[in-house]
């Protein structure tokens, strides 16, 4: 059975050969790979090559295209540097007033460098997995999105101030986002993550308001092009897992601050929650207690639909015998 | 004097910030921090006052809702905008000695780390409780940090780091920090921190939320 169809059968809710585990890689797959993070995030076959690396390593099920916040803010017109070992960086926001809002077009996701740069890692993937791993596109979310355009403090501000403004750019992001996400599918991403981080530091009211509409409008899009959706909130959603609930999404990222039992009651035994140990305890612990915390979650999943992973990403300082460890665990 | 305290208390609170304002929606059409602090001094309301019993109130209210997970961030700024416009009136009174402050912050996050919403709300929450805060941004190296405690002695340090990669600097300003100011009190907060890092790298108090931090040195300067 391939890791495609061991995956589907996740989501149909049959048995599976093995525990599906896939933690978010970013930076520890490239210097586990002996790649800076500049070369990960700016090459896409050092970030296939990195990815294809590590899962063959640590037996992961998927591969993904994730790499930092900001290919969609270079597409916008951001400039975006690449320090060697850090995450790129967006030296100034593009959106400052309301005519900047109005003005900001929507680019061609296949001609800038940094969006053709992650399709063109969806079309390596597949050439190289021969479409029998799950691959993992990205897009970002529209409020993560807009708050990289304009300015987290900025932007929060903005959904409490100015509707037009809010409601005009996170319009926009969508537009791109939908864009971006259906290049991918084209090229072969089963999946699409979505990453909308700054969705835990808002209120449900907030969210209801201007995101969970159109979250439902990107994941209902995704759905259309054929390919399934995990959406991913850095921190603690606990106080928007009812409205995320109506959603849709096939995965759910839980960030470890959430309690999965209480997830799992929320949104109910269809959707797959991925998850979510606490990446630091992951790097910081010892090999022997990263199993007792792999044991101790796996036990608390059993018989339900779910993913083993860190709550975010897996920190670039892990011990590789501590990611090995989840990995000979959950075998177990 | 106390109703119109009660009514800056109240902007802050629910981050009002002037008549043009029109957030928060119930209050559109209404004077906010701005204009109701100018009108309090008008009134010969003392400016010390006005920090204690208005802006110090509205702002513990807001960093223990903030805690207790009643708002979020963006009602947060919107309380320190509030907070900062009214304050705006008071710089005269700081400057010219009538308001004491509780003491400094030397506040930032540290080298390597470019996330600033943390620290901007804690920086937000201690200015609003009566604490002068030097905030030297983001990416801030162990050398600026004893600098600028050697321009401002006797203050206080507040270190912010979201990554788990640059939490490690921590330490080194901690121990640099130390060198020079034994007293000073070192605070830690982010993501990716916690009770026992904190106890690692020798800093003085964690906290996981803003108001915490300023209660903590409240306690200290109360000592």
């Amino acid at each position: 059975m391939t890791k495609k169809e061991n995956l589907e059968r996740l989501f149909a809710g049959m048995e599976i050969t093995s525990k599906l585990f896939r933690p978010i890689l970013m930076h520890f797959a490239a210097r586990f790979n002996n790649h800076s993070y500049a070369e990960f995030a700016s090459d896409h076959r050092v970030l296939v090559d990195c990815n294809i690396k590590a899962m063959d390593y640590f037996g992961m099920d998927m591969v993904g295209l994730i790499s930092d916040p900001y290919r969609e803010t270079s597409a916008f017109g951001a400039d975006i540097s690449f320090p060697e070992e850090a995450v790129p960086i967006c030296a100034s926001q593009i959106i400052r007033t309301f005519d900047d809002v109005k003005s900001l077009k929507n680019p061609d996701v296949y001609k800038n460098l940094r969006t053709r740069d992650r399709i063109d890692g969806a079309a390596l993937y597949q050439k190289l997995l021969k479409g029998n791993v799950p691959v993992i596109g990205w897009i970002e979310g529209p409020l993560a999105e807009a708050c990289d355009l304009t300015g987290v403090s900025q932007m929060l501000m903005q959904l409490m101030l100015d509707p037009d403004f809010s409601n005009i750019l996170l319009d926009k992001v969508v537009v791109t986002a939908k864009e971006f996400a259906r290049a991918q599918i084209e090229e072969g991403c089963d999946i699409i993550g979505i990453g909308d981080a700054i969705c835990s530091q808002i209120d449900p009211d907030t969210y209801d308001l201007y995101i969970k509409k159109r979250h439902r409008e990107l994941i209902d899009y995704i759905h259309e092009q054929g390919a399934r959706v995990k959406l991913h909130i850095c921190g603690n959603i606990t106080h928007l897992l009812p409205s995320i609930r109506e959603l849709g999404m096939d995965i759910l990222d839980l960030d470890w601050q959430v309690d999965m039992d209480h997830a799992y009651e929320v949104v109910g035994p269809e959707v797959v929650r991925c998850g979510n140990i606490d990446p630091v305890l992951i790097q910081n612990r010892s090999e022997e207690q990263v199993r007792e915390l792999t044991a101790k979650l796996i036990r608390k999943e059993s018989g339900r639909r779910h993913i083993l992973s860190a709550g975010c990403e897996i920190t670039v300082n892990t011990p590789v015998e501590n990611l090995l460890a989840m990995r000979i665990e959950s075998n177990n | 004097m106390d109703d119109i305290l009660n009514k800056i208390a109240y902007c802050v609170e629910f981050g009002k910030i002037n008549l043009q304002s029109p957030y928060p929606p119930d209050m559109k059409g209404l004077p906010g921090a701005d204009e109701l602090t100018q009108e309090a001094l008008d009134k010969g309301i003392d400016a010390d006052d006005i920090l204690q019993k208005a802006l110090v109130v509205g702002m513990e209210k807001v960093g223990i809702k903030f805690r207790e997970n009643k708002i979020f961030v963006p009602q947060v700024l919107m309380s320190a905008k509030a907070m900062n416009m009214a304050i705006r009136h008071l710089k005269p009174y700081f400057l010219s000695g009538n308001i004491k402050r509780k003491g400094t912050v030397v506040i930032g996050t540290v080298a390597g780390d470019l996330h600033d919403i943390g620290k901007n709300l804690v920086a937000m929450m201690f200015e609003g409780n009566g604490w002068e805060v030097i905030d030297l941004g983001t990416d801030v190296s162990a050398q600026k940090f004893v600098e600028e405690l050697k321009n401002h002695p006797g203050s206080h340090v507040g270190l912010s780091a979201l990554l788990t990669t640059t939490m490690v600097n921590m330490e080194q300003i901690v121990r640099e920090v130390k060198n020079v100011a034994p007293d000073s009190r070192v605070l830690i907060g982010g993501a990716p921190v916690n009770e026992e890092f904190k106890t690692k790298i020798g800093a003085d108090f964690y906290s996981p939320d803003p108001q915490g931090a300023v209660e903590f040195l409240n306690s200290v300067a109360s000592r």
